[in-house]
């Protein structure tokens, strides 16, 4: 919502773009066979467009607007999700417009009790956490498609009922120029929270809704405070109230506040009430002084809501589509961009020939492990942020009060950020090797290492599998080179990276001071086999290139 | 004495059945049930020092209010 007198796309900060509606072949009865048809251009349609294009694999990617998201909503990007925008080739500008952090503060009765500092180091390319708001993400990666002969946008056209056969889906379109049917291999559900293509199968999101509703509301403000999440627990102006506040991009800074037991919403979101409460949080709880002007504001609830399964036949749902959860902890559009790169990647191999359509069984149990995952945490957070009952609301008093001093009890102030998930239990997940004592496990994200300056790790990853290779100067034996060259030669997408102790062999990456072999638990001799996505399939402290096969057709969904 | 303590992850369990034990409570009962577990759980601990530090904290949690 935005001050009387403005528009949806009148911002203060923000000069929204105008998407034409462009007239597709269908209205002129051409017909067309789409290979992948995505729902929604959101953050989390759009990015699954750009993973299926990085693998060669065209979409066309339909939304009803005529421009990007009406406000700021998911504002915090991780760096896991900072990790899929490199391989997508689009971190470039995101990197340079958001707001990179490591560290929050906790206030308990207006004082500060805890510091938390999320994991970092000089190993990273990127920051634990960046603040932008959404409607810069979506345009970002709108432009970064717009450079792809491989997606093509349709603005204007709302998809209004969905039907699939044995062997594919049809998609009715209204647009302003008339309706028409869309015919397509497979589709993806990006289409959000209220999503029409879960209501055209008849399926719905199970789970529990918690009580309490809070208001999201962005102030354009001039204030030094660096970049951190604060959260404020019992503050003398708004004792009963629980208060998030973070830095955006272009001055603009997020105030998170929850409404109270007896609190009407609709009221609660009329303009004067928040700019009321607004002006109480500025002054007195954040302790600025200076003018503030009111950009965009919002209500939303606190869910933990998903789909049984996340694939249907020929449809996935990725995103809010499959599943809402709670806002503490940033998880709904770090996981959903999760969902669209392994989707997208599952996707491209099948209709590409690397795998059959049984590799798409894994995405459900993949994507729904990792949102049954914040739905453990999720609990938790909520009861701590917003408790339920009186006897929450002590015990939580109790908690953050002992935190002052106590480090014992400062676990409970802890945001419990969202980190990325391991696909412990997937089927496309083979046995751990027991040599190993350090290094990501099978399941788990390769990590980052630095290489020299400005050069990573993960900035050498090609666009399929990789096998990340140990060796003392980068040497391969003849047998391995085999094994690859037979491997690419089936038409396997797989690339060699060659790690090595020291300088020797040409084109290998030199581990420059013991960590990259250190982080990866890895002698001369050791390999990982990780997926299109990072994920590890399998690692071997001492590969025998034979198990190289078995490994990758486990990984692309088995034979 | 000895520096063994409970891990977070069983604190926490702790925290939430306390959370839902007070609210079977009629409030006016809520601190003579606090005190009867104070003393439940001090019996437990084998040294009075670490009992003494653990009314300490807690004193020093309420000064701020």
């Amino acid at each position: 919502m935005r001050p009387a007198g403005r528009s949806e796309t009148d911002s203060l900060y923000f000069d929204y773009p105008h998407f034409p509606f462009v007239r597709p072949p269908e209205l002129d009865a051409q017909a067309i066979r789409h290979r992948v048809a995505i729902v929604g251009a959101g953050p989390v349609g759009v990015t699954a467009a750009l993973e299926l294009a990085r693998h060669g694999i065209a979409s066309v990617v339909l939304d009803d607007k005529a421009t990007v998201n009406d406000g700021s909503r998911a504002i915090c990007i991780s760096r896991h999700s900072f990790e899929i925008l490199q391989q997508l080739g689009v971190d470039g500008p995101f990197e340079q417009k958001g707001l990179g952090w490591t560290q929050g503060r906790t206030y308990f009765r207006d004082r500060e009790i805890y510091r938390f500092q999320m994991p970092h180091s000089d190993q990273e390319r990127f920051y634990p956490m960046y603040n932008l708001q959404q409607q810069y993400i979506e345009q970002f990666l709108i432009d970064k498609a717009a450079e792809s002969e491989l997606v093509e946008m349709r603005w204007q056209s709302a998809v209004t009922d969905v039907s699939q056969g044995d062997d594919g889906v049809t998609l009715e379109v209204t647009t302003p120029e008339g309706d028409y049917l869309l015919e397509a291999d497979y589709l993806l559900a990006a289409d959000g929270a209220r999503s029409v293509v879960r209501k055209a199968f008849d399926l719905s999101l199970h789970g529990e809704a918690y009580e309490g509703r809070y208001v999201i509301a962005d102030v354009r403000l001039e204030s030094d405070f660096p970049t951190e999440r604060r959260a404020f627990f019992h503050s003398h102006a708004l004792p009963d109230t629980t208060i998030l506040v973070h830095k955006q991009p272009d001055d603009i800074w997020r105030i998170d506040y929850q409404l109270g037991p007896g609190e009407d919403p609709e009221q609660a979101v009329e303009e004067a009430n928040i700019r009321e409460r607004v002006e109480l949080i500025v002054r007195e709880v954040m302790q600025e002084s200076g003018d503030w002007e009111l950009e965009w504001w919002s209500l939303y609830k606190a869910h933990t809501l998903a789909l049984d399964d996340y694939r249907h036949g020929r449809v996935l749902f990725i995103g809010d589509s499959a599943h809402l959860v709670p806002i503490f902890g940033v998880r709904g559009l770090n996981n959903g961009l999760a969902d669209a790169a392994n989707a997208g990647w599952k996707l491209a191999c099948v209709l590409n020939g690397q795998a059959s359509d049984r590799l798409l069984d894994s995405y459900s149990p993949e994507r729904r492990g990792a949102t049954l995952d914040v739905f453990a945490n999720a609990g938790k957070s909520t009861r701590f942020m917003t408790p339920p009952t009186p006897g929450y609301a002590l015990m939580r008093d109790a908690a953050l009060a002992l935190a002052f001093h106590n480090d014992y009890a400062s676990g409970f102030a802890n945001p419990r950020q969202v980190t990325p998930y391991t696909y412990a239990e997937s089927p496309l997940t083979l046995v751990d090797d027991p040599a190993f004592e350090a290094g990501p496990v099978p399941g788990a994200p390769l990590i980052n290492r630095r290489l020299g300056d400005n050069d990573f790790l993960l900035d050498h990853l090609g666009i399929g599998f990789n096998l990340l290779h140990f060796s003392e100067k980068g040497e391969i034996e003849h047998a391995l080179q085999q094994w690859l060259a037979a491997i690419q030669a089936k038409g396997i997408d797989l690339t060699l990276l060659r790690l090595a102790r020291e300088p020797g062999a040409e084109g290998a990456l030199v581990d420059p001071d013991g960590s990259l072999f250190a982080g990866y638990g890895a002698a001369p001799g050791t390999a990982y086999l990780a997926r299109p996505d990072r994920h590890v399939a399998v690692r071997w402290k001492s590969l025998e290139p034979t198990a190289l096969d078995v490994a990758l057709i486990t990984a692309l969904g088995g034979e | 004495m000895t520096g063994s303590t409970l891990p977070f992850d069983d604190l926490e369990r702790v925290y939430e059945r306390l959370a839902e034990t007070l609210d079977a409570l009629p409030e006016e009962q809520e601190s003579h049930f606090l005190a009867q577990l104070a003393l439940a759980l001090a019996h437990r601990v084998p040294e009075v020092d670490r009992v003494m530090a653990a009314i300490d904290e807690a004193r020093e949690g309420t000064s701020g209010n």
